[in-house]
């Protein structure tokens, strides 16, 4: 599926490497996300998966120095490099003409992400009127455009009106118009259908599909929904109590993990019922994430793991990158014995 | 985004009930008289200039005998001092003289010659001194009613028997018989003199007869002072100090705070020494300072009414931005982590543009309660700080008029007290119920 394009790929548009961001609190610092890396490469679609709390939103919001300033550090040892500056230490006037412009974000919560005082047409026009140069009326027909084509009916009367007066999911369909209209490089969408029901979910996983092909954006899609994955991504990370514990394509992953926690997630998404006996449950990992404040020597995964054995307790295993492009962080992954055949895209 | 906020939820609320329409019909009233006074329609000399005798009471209360002979007299007095001294004066000094005797619209006839004009006060005099005898026979009678009832208090305590009590009792009855049939007598004697100066200084017909009217509407102040004037001119005096003080301060509260909770660290630091310091200053004690500090200074003028405010508006808006600032400064900590101001960092506007545009208009509503409950609080504390002496200087106010009147009501002369206190009342209690409305209908937990 990817695998053709990775070989061939060109450079990446983003390069994480060694993201570590703490906070400060009132208990002392804390290690949201440790030693985080990877590429986000042009006009792909990269998953980050992992349960709540695994570190997503502190991933994204590192990268968009979105984080309270004051108690947020990032490890100097990290580096976010995105068109020859490094996003971790640039200044905030570098900063402000990347967000939006190049990198642009939607949120998860479409009640709240958009200011209830403003109409649409005025938010998206402001942020118009920040990176261009187009003059009030190209402004207001582009702002038309945008919201024709995340397919808003009658764009002309809904540039109108306030965000109460739109649905859930015009709202987040606004937000990506938002997102958008300056034409960014990196779309990052931080569980953008999470907060919308299940068929307002497929619209909008359907039309940021389309979008990535037409602007030829690359979206980094965060989400808890390895479901979504497979609709829309082609690479995919999964993250766990901070770390990144596999990468891989799509395809790969769903069809060998090597992780037991991946593998573990992959059979606790409901599957289509035939494939599944009626009325067997759904198996779901056993045990609980470890905090933060107490996270154990070895693997962060140890507890939950069937197949932990001691050299899990004493040490953390590495990410390690294989020939196939494919890393993941365990002493034991679990090995691919009958490679599936890859039929080409 | 106007257009929005009367469409907003919030509004439609507010609008739908009945008490905050008609507390807002109530202001608007207030506000127009405000505006009235502003454009000079009641001047400084409308509220001091004398307008008839002392104390007179309002138009509930008939004045007392002894008031109207007096006001009859202190008038006639004037009038004989003016036809003396006018007699041999030329006739434009006569007439000046006669304008001068005007009490503002009620004037000496401008067709009424000098000659014409002393005949009639030496008949209105003549009027006057026929009352004389019955007046004196009045008192008389009234001081042995007196003396009688004492006497018959100290027979009933001495055990004196029953027949002397009956008698003296018996004469008691025939002297109240007899006082009662010259009352009416000395009534319509007044009546006549009053008739006479009316011939001399006449009420005019229509418009200025009206506004004479409304001047002796609520009565005199003790220096003979329209006190519906008083009480109409104090309410520019109010929305003045209101709406300065509170535009001032929650402007100064919602910004300060609004930056405090947006910036957190120093300026979040700074603003909140700047809180506890100042909330732990009563106004009342700042305003004693400041007096201090403006002594001496054009700021201390009872000439310059205006700006003898000063130091009543900067005590208040010192001390009542506090409440704001904390208020704004809770709610904006609470917008600063919706995703609508991550939304907004993330296309990559400025901190200070965020906090303008994006931020201070979701605390609008907070404003409009602040500005309400900030008009509330500047007007009653006026009136504690002018009732001190501390605070209006040079031109009434409500303040003003109550601590003027403090001895009259002694007295039982209640009127410019009373006066004071209803004009406030209705201002304060309508701009209560507006900000309980706001409240309700803004307040996201009443929603
Ligand atoms: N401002 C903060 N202060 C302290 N800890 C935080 C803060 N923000 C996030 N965290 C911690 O970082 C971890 C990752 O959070 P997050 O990235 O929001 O999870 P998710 O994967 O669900 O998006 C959580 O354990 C959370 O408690
Ligand atoms: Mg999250």
């Amino acid at each position: 599926m990817t695998d053709t394009k990775t070989t061939t790929r060109q450079e990446p548009i983003l390069k994480i490497r060694n993201l570590t961001t703490r906070f400060r609190t009132d208990r002392g610092i804390v290690t949201a996300i440790d030693d985080v890396s990877f590429d986000v490469y042009p006009g792909e679609t990269l998953g980050i998966v992992g349960e709540s709390g695994c570190g997503k939103t502190v991933t994204s919001k590192s990268i968009m120095r979105l984080l309270p300033e004051h108690i947020t550090i990032i490890d100097e040892k990290s580096s976010m490099e995105f068109e020859g500056i490094n996003l971790a230490t640039t200044s905030n006037g570098q900063m402000r003409k990347v967000r939006g412009n190049r990198i642009a974000m939607i949120f998860q919560e479409p009640m709240t992400s958009l200011n209830p005082v403003f109409t649409v047409g005025w938010q998206i026009d402001e942020a118009l009127k920040y990176h261009t140069k187009l003059s009030r009326s190209q402004r207001r027909e582009r702002s038309i455009e945008m919201l024709r084509l995340v397919e808003i009916p009658n764009p002309e009367q809904r540039i109108n009106e306030y965000p109460h007066q739109l649905s859930g999911g015009m709202r987040q369909r606004v937000m990506i118009a938002m997102a958008l209209c300056c034409e960014p490089d990196v779309l990052i969408a931080d569980e953008p259908t999470t907060a919308l029901d299940v068929t307002i979910q497929a619209q909008i996983l359907d039309l940021m599909n389309g979008l990535k092909e037409k602007l030829d954006t690359a979206i980094i899609l965060i989400t808890h929904d390895l479901g979504v994955v497979a609709q829309v991504c082609d690479r995919v990370q999964v993250m766990y109590a901070g770390r990144v514990i596999e990468s891989a394509s799509v395809y790969d992953l769903f069809h060998t993990p090597r992780h037991p926690y991946t593998k573990a997630l992959l059979e606790s998404i409901p599957k289509a019922a035939k494939t599944r006996v009626k009325s067997a449950r759904l198996p779901a990992i056993e045990g609980i994430v470890p905090s933060l404040w107490e996270l154990p020597k070895g693997c962060r995964f140890q507890d939950r793991c069937s197949i932990a054995t001691d050299h899990c307790i004493e040490l953390e295993p590495d990410l390690i990158t294989d020939e196939n492009n494919r890393s993941v962080r365990c002493h034991t992954p679990i090995t691919v014995n009958n490679a599936p055949v890859r039929e080409n895209a | 985004m106007i257009k929005k906020f009367f469409k907003s939820r919030g509004v439609r609320k507010f609008l739908r009930s009945k008490m905050a329409i008609a507390s807002l019909g109530v202001i608007s009233v207030y506000a127009l008289v405000a505006l009235v006074v502003f454009a000079g329609a009641i001047s400084l000399d409308d509220v001091t200039n004398r307008v008839g005798v002392e104390r007179m009471p309002g138009f509930l209360q008939q004045p007392s005998r002894e008031l109207r002979l007096q006001a009859v007299d202190l008038r006639l007095k004037a009038m004989e001092s003016v036809a003396r001294r006018g007699a041999d004066s030329t006739p434009e000094e006569q007439r000046r003289m006669l304008n001068e005797l005007s009490l503002f619209e009620r004037q000496v006839p401008d067709e009424m010659l000098f000659d014409e004009y002393s005949t009639l006060v030496v008949s209105a005099r003549q009027a006057y001194d026929n009352t004389g005898d019955a007046q004196l026979e009045v008192e008389d009678l009234a001081d042995e009613l007196v003396a009688i009832s004492e006497e018959l208090h100290e027979m009933k305590s001495e055990g004196a028997s029953a027949e002397d009590i009956s008698a003296l009792k018996d004469e008691q009855k025939q002297m109240q018989v007899e006082l009662a049939s010259i009352m009416p007598e000395l009534d319509s004697l007044i009546d006549i003199v009053e008739a006479k100066m009316l011939q001399i200084q006449p009420i005019p017909k229509g418009m200025s007869g009206t506004i004479y009217k409304l001047r002796l509407s609520l009565g005199t102040d003790a220096k003979g002072a329209s006190i519906a004037m008083k009480g109409l001119y104090s309410v520019k005096i109010a929305f003045q100090i209101g709406l300065i003080v509170s535009l001032i301060s929650v402007f100064l509260g919602s910004f300060l705070g609004a930056a405090a909770a947006f910036y957190g660290g120093w300026v979040d630091n700074a603003v909140m020494w700047l809180v506890s310091t100042l909330s732990s200053i009563p106004y009342l004690v700042l305003m004693a300072v400041l007096i201090v500090a403006f002594r001496g200074t054009i700021f201390d003028d009872a000439q310059k009414p205006g700006l003898a405010l000063v130091p009543v508006y900067t005590a208040f808006c010192l001390t009542f931005w506090i409440g704001t600032c904390r208020v704004v400064r809770g709610e904006v900590m609470k917008i600063k982590e919706l995703e609508y101001v991550q939304a907004a960092t993330s296309i990559g506007f400025g901190k200070s543009y965020i906090l303008i545009k994006h931020i201070i208009p979701n605390t609008l509503h907070i404003m409009f309660i602040n500005f309400s409950l900030g008009f509330i609080g500047a007007i009653k504390s006026e009136v504690i700080l002018s009732f001190l002496g501390l605070g209006v200087k040079g031109q009434p106010s409500w303040g003003i008029m109550i601590a003027h009147a403090k001895d009259d009501v002694s007295s039982f002369f209640f009127w410019e007290v009373l006066t004071a206190t209803l004009f406030m009342f209705g201002l304060v209690l309508a701009f209560n119920i507006v900000s309980d409305a706001l409240q309700d209908a803004f307040d996201p937990k009443h929603v």
